[in-house]
């Protein structure tokens, strides 16, 4: 069983995707160039909405760390920050982009920025991890400009009104800062519009991650992880509805041609974890190789929002960054991954233990076993990383995910 | 004609020669080095020095693919299995130790592989930190299993690192604790790694170069388990599990 790779079918709204993340970055650009708005640092998964709507360009320095990654270069700015006392074994995204700062070095230098833009303030949720303020913590001290953060308590089983009526006042006390930051006044119908605005992204990036239902997928896994960025970047903003309108489209154009992703699918893995960002090119003509299509993740789904209600948008804020999976407990996430497996008629699960982001590993504590056995559905474990590739054997993985599809098609026979 | 697999692994290249009933007439290996295409041809030629062979040959490992010959690359967790069930036809659980990886493979009643894991990215359970260890104590492995027969102690060997490994073999050489009793704490530091990947069925098999060549891992292992078995030879068990499962194919069409 040679594999070949596979070319996976590529989809015509990639061009609308460049051009909405160009222009993204031409508003960064601009705000840094004449000063007309003032820049906010924020989380990939924190306060977008509240920034956006107090009238800030926001950067999130999560993006440029996956930018990092994809581009390759992280290998050479992790080192670096190692040697300025961050330690191998935490966050890559935080140690390739510092080190890369160290080195006064960006992707971003290629389309015109001097350095990344200079933030005015920095926003962070520890919904996803602590890790992030600390990074953020070195940026506010560089820059010697505010921090403030939302701190959201972790594990979360239950969503009771006491974990969301905190959370939902850490959002509104950001307020008067941001106003101070900004000097705009924190306008309420601004803020409703946002937040719908938000929902409205985050709908349709649901809708176009459910399209992958259908069986053969329009679209993969590989695919999501570029096509998410929108809706990282841009949520709460009508960039990311108007992309989404596209791309939703273009799937469901395929759907009705019966157009695949994967050109012969004939299995369907569900992918935990973070991508290998240096490996997504190389890994998406791999499964495409193996008739595998990577039908669901984690990480694309978590950046579902739906939650957010502009008729009470704080609160909403609350319950929609305080149900992302990744802060849930391991009950909870458990429900999550027994439907997708359902929803999305998966026939394998390929758990990626990223030696830097426990967070988002989501096998350390026997869930994959406990799965196991209540679905009987299989799953394969990988050693790697999000942005150090130093930690990744791709020999080995290569055959343990051949041998994963093989079991997994031996099952169907 | 006779059917030849071959298991191009990162150490070792293993060859197997099989009739046509599947029995295993000859086996031969070699050390793999640098090229697998050579790897794979010292085999072929040995085989074919008195035998006629046919091709394609049938290989799997790490060098199983881009040979200037015709082969069928297969998974060697797939054709390990295949092998094992062959031999004891039971359920059981399979632990193959080799030069750069250690895998554990389950297998069910019908043969098919429920599940497999192999060793994190480090050296820690395999034949490598075996071989890193005797370079550093100057012992030849081929003389471990020998010498730790005469361990009186069992020291238990912490880091599974294999840098740290040598550090702490320093420091019981200091201490006065003699190899056998460190090799002995080598040999179970690679059986402790290696039965943390996954929990063990009622049955196993234990294979690979390196219990095949330190006999007293199997009989450590055994001590551990009870229902535990080591067929001989068991680092060729791959490279005839590659004939097997296309001799299979075959039938079924």
């Amino acid at each position: 069983m040679k594999v070949e790779n596979v070319e996976p079918a590529k989809l015509t709204s990639v061009s609308a995707l460049r051009k909405t993340m160009d222009d993204y970055f031409i508003r960064l650009k601009t705000a840094v160039e004449t000063k007309n708005k003032k820049i906010a640092w924020c989380t990939s998964v924190g306060p977008a909405e509240l920034l956006y709507s107090m009238g800030f360009e926001v950067y999130f320095p999560e993006n440029h760390g996956a930018m990092l990654g994809a581009s390759k270069m992280a290998d050479k700015y992790i080192p670096t920050a190692v040697a300025n006392g961050y330690s191998p074994d935490i966050c890559s995204y935080l140690t390739a982009d510092i080190g890369a700062f160290l080195q006064n070095e960006t992707p971003l230098q290629k389309t015109g920025f001097k350095t990344v833009p200079k933030p005015d303030v920095l926003v962070y949720n520890t919904n996803q991890c602590h890790e992030v303020g600390d990074w953020f913590m070195y940026y506010a001290k560089h820059f010697n400009v505010p921090i403030l953060g939302i701190n959201t308590p972790l594990w979360i089983s239950e969503l009771n009104d006491s974990i969301l009526n905190s959370v939902a006042s850490q959002f509104k006390n950001l307020v008067p800062e941001l106003e101070k930051i900004s000097g705009n006044k924190f306008d309420i119908d601004k803020f409703k519009y946002t937040v719908g605005l938000s929902h409205d992204g985050c709908s349709l990036w649901r809708k176009v991650l459910e399209t992958a239902m259908h069986v053969p997928s329009p679209i993969n896994f590989f695919d999501s992880a570029i096509h998410m960025g929108p809706i990282v970047v841009m949520r709460g903003t009508q960039y990311a509805v108007e992309y989404y309108n596209i791309l939703l489209n273009e799937l469901n154009e395929r759907i009705k041609n019966n157009i695949s992703s994967v050109p012969n699918e004939k299995i369907r893995i569900y992918w935990d974890g973070m991508p290998l960002w240096y490996k997504l090119s190389s890994m998406s003509k791999m499964f495409a190789g193996l008739n595998t299509c990577i039908v669901a993740s984690t990480y694309c789904n978590s950046w579902v929002f739906d939650d957010l209600n502009p008729n009470d948008p704080f609160y909403s804020s609350a319950l929609a960054y305080c149900k992302l999976f990744i802060v849930r407990s391991d009950s909870e996430k458990e429900k999550v991954f027994k439907k997708l497996i359902n929803d999305f008629s998966i026939d394998g699960i390929i758990f990626h233990d990223s030696k830097t982001c426990s967070r988002n590993s989501n096998n350390r504590f026997g869930l994959p076993v406990r799965l196991q056995k209540e679905t009987n559905i299989p799953y394969l474990e990988i050693n790697g990383d999000l942005c150090d590739s130093r930690c990744y054997s791709e020999e080995q993985s290569i055959i343990a995910i051949e041998t994963f599809i093989n079991q997994l098609l031996s099952r169907k026979k | 004609m006779y059917k030849v697999g071959i298991d191009l692994g990162s150490s070792y290249t293993k060859g197997v020669l099989v009739d046509n009933n599947g029995q295993i007439i000859e086996q031969y290996v070699v050390k793999t080095g640098f090229d697998f295409n050579i790897a794979a041809k010292k085999i072929i030629n040995n085989f074919s020095q008195n035998y006629q062979i046919e091709y394609p040959i049938y290989t799997c490992g790490y060098g199983r693919d881009d040979l200037k010959f015709e082969t069928v690359s297969n998974s060697e967790i797939i054709a390990l299995a295949k092998a094992v069930y062959r031999l004891y036809n039971k359920k059981c659980s399979v632990i193959d130790i080799g030069g750069q990886d250690t895998k554990f493979i389950e297998i069910n009643e019908i043969g098919q592989v429920d599940k497999f894991k192999m060793n994190r990215k480090c050296a820690a359970g395999t034949g490598s930190f075996i071989e890193e260890l005797a370079f550093k104590m100057d012992v030849p492995t081929s003389d471990f299993s020998k010498i730790a027969t005469d361990a009186t102690n069992e020291v238990k060997l912490n880091s599974y690192c294999t840098v740290f490994a040598v550090s702490e073999i320093i420091g019981m050489i200091k201490k006065g604790i003699t190899i056998p009793n460190i090799i002995l704490g080598i040999y179970n530091s690679v059986i402790s790694r290696s039965i943390e990947l996954s929990a063990i069925s009622e049955n196993l098999v234990i294979t690979g170069g390196i219990p095949d060549n330190h006999p007293l891992i199997v009989e450590l292992f055994k001590k551990k388990f009870v229902n535990c078995e080591s067929p001989a030879n068991s680092q060729f068990l791959a490279a005839w599990g590659c004939v097997l499962l296309n001799l299979n194919k075959k039938t079924e069409n």
